[in-house]
């Protein structure tokens, strides 16, 4: 009850500040005894999930010269227990762990580390620093 | 000189495969022999331990002779945490068996699978984007392994030996 409550405030939060959606970016499972993904003849193929609502610390953005820009999204818990059970991972860090990116209106993100936010004991966003690909650093 | 970096890794692989089958890996949800190359994986596949990384740094290739000799420095990178506890998606989970008070050995298991692996030090060159996979005319052949110092950062120990990988190119290949 308490959790859910929290969940809700933060997702209202979240939209308040501009929410926004993106999608999650994951590799379909490697073809076991298929060495060709091995040898980097194949590529997975890719599943996009959207993730909603989200938004961007941009005061945290991390920039310095030569080096790619870091970013740091707010993701709704809610919606990230909902991904968790219905592709079947483990745990929130298991899904992340196993993710390519983060797609950002069609530019990918790297994700670089996540971390989960509490309130009373409670999760109620994912914090995700990602990483701008090197082609857009100016 | 794919070739000659696909036969290198392939050999590896069934040879570590042969001598210790438990060390398996979990890459996407497929379990395989706990070897891979770094450059053929997606970049967010992160750090693997108990597992052997191959990468591919210098290249110098002799354009006397009959045929290019390419010479590649390939470096394989290993580590360790000790004896550790695996979850059901197969990534550590950092609760050790013992305090990781057995990394040390763990990591001279590795070091000992590199050592008998690596002999013997040639194989037949083969092209595997074909199907099925074709013996070319040469053999792909390799020097002895020089293992770098271990490093130690936190609980996890981490060594990296190198292996110059030589390989005659035959024509029309990449």
């Amino acid at each position: 009850m308490r959790a859910a409550a929290i969940q809700r405030m933060a997702d209202a939060l979240l939209r308040g500040v501009g929410g926004r959606s993106v999608k999650l970016r994951l590799p379909a499972p490697a073809a076991g005894g298929d060495v060709t993904e091995e040898l980097g003849l194949a590529t997975p193929s890719f599943q996009d999930v959207a993730m909603w609502p989200v938004a961007f610390r941009r005061v945290w953005a991390k920039t310095s010269e030569g080096k790619a820009t870091e970013k740091e999204l707010l993701v709704s818990a809610k919606t990230v227990e909902g991904m968790v059970g219905s592709l079947g991972h483990a745990s929130a860090s298991v899904l992340f762990a196993g993710a390519f990116g983060v797609l950002v209106d069609d530019v990918l993100l790297e994700i670089v580390s996540v971390s989960a936010a509490e309130a009373m004991g409670e999760v109620y966003a994912y914090r995700l620093v990602l990483r701008e690909p090197q082609a857009l650093t100016v | 000189m794919q070739n000659a970096k696909d036969t290198f890794y392939m050999a590896l692989r069934g040879r570590l495969a042969e001598l210790n089958p438990a060390r398996t890996m979990v890459v996407r949800g497929a379990v395989r022999p706990g070897i891979v190359v770094e450059e053929n994986e997606l970049p967010s596949a992160g750090t693997s331990t108990d597992a052997f990384v191959l990468q591919w740094t210098a290249l110098k290739v002799d354009p006397h002779g009959p045929m290019p000799l390419a010479a590649m420095s390939c470096d394989i990178r290993y580590a360790t945490d000790g004896a550790i506890a695996r979850t059901t998606a197969g990534t550590t989970a950092g609760t050790t068996g013992n305090g990781g008070m057995d990394r040390g050995r763990m990591l001279g298991e590795m070091d000992a699978e590199l050592v008998q692996a690596i002999e013997p030090r040639s194989a037949m060159k083969m092209n595997y984007a074909e199907t099925p996979a074709a013996a070319m005319a040469t053999r792909v052949f390799w020097s002895d392994v020089v293992f770098g110092a271990v490093k130690a950062v936190g609980e996890r120990l981490t060594r990296t030996a190198t292996v110059l990988v030589f390989a005659y190119q035959e024509a029309g290949e990449l």
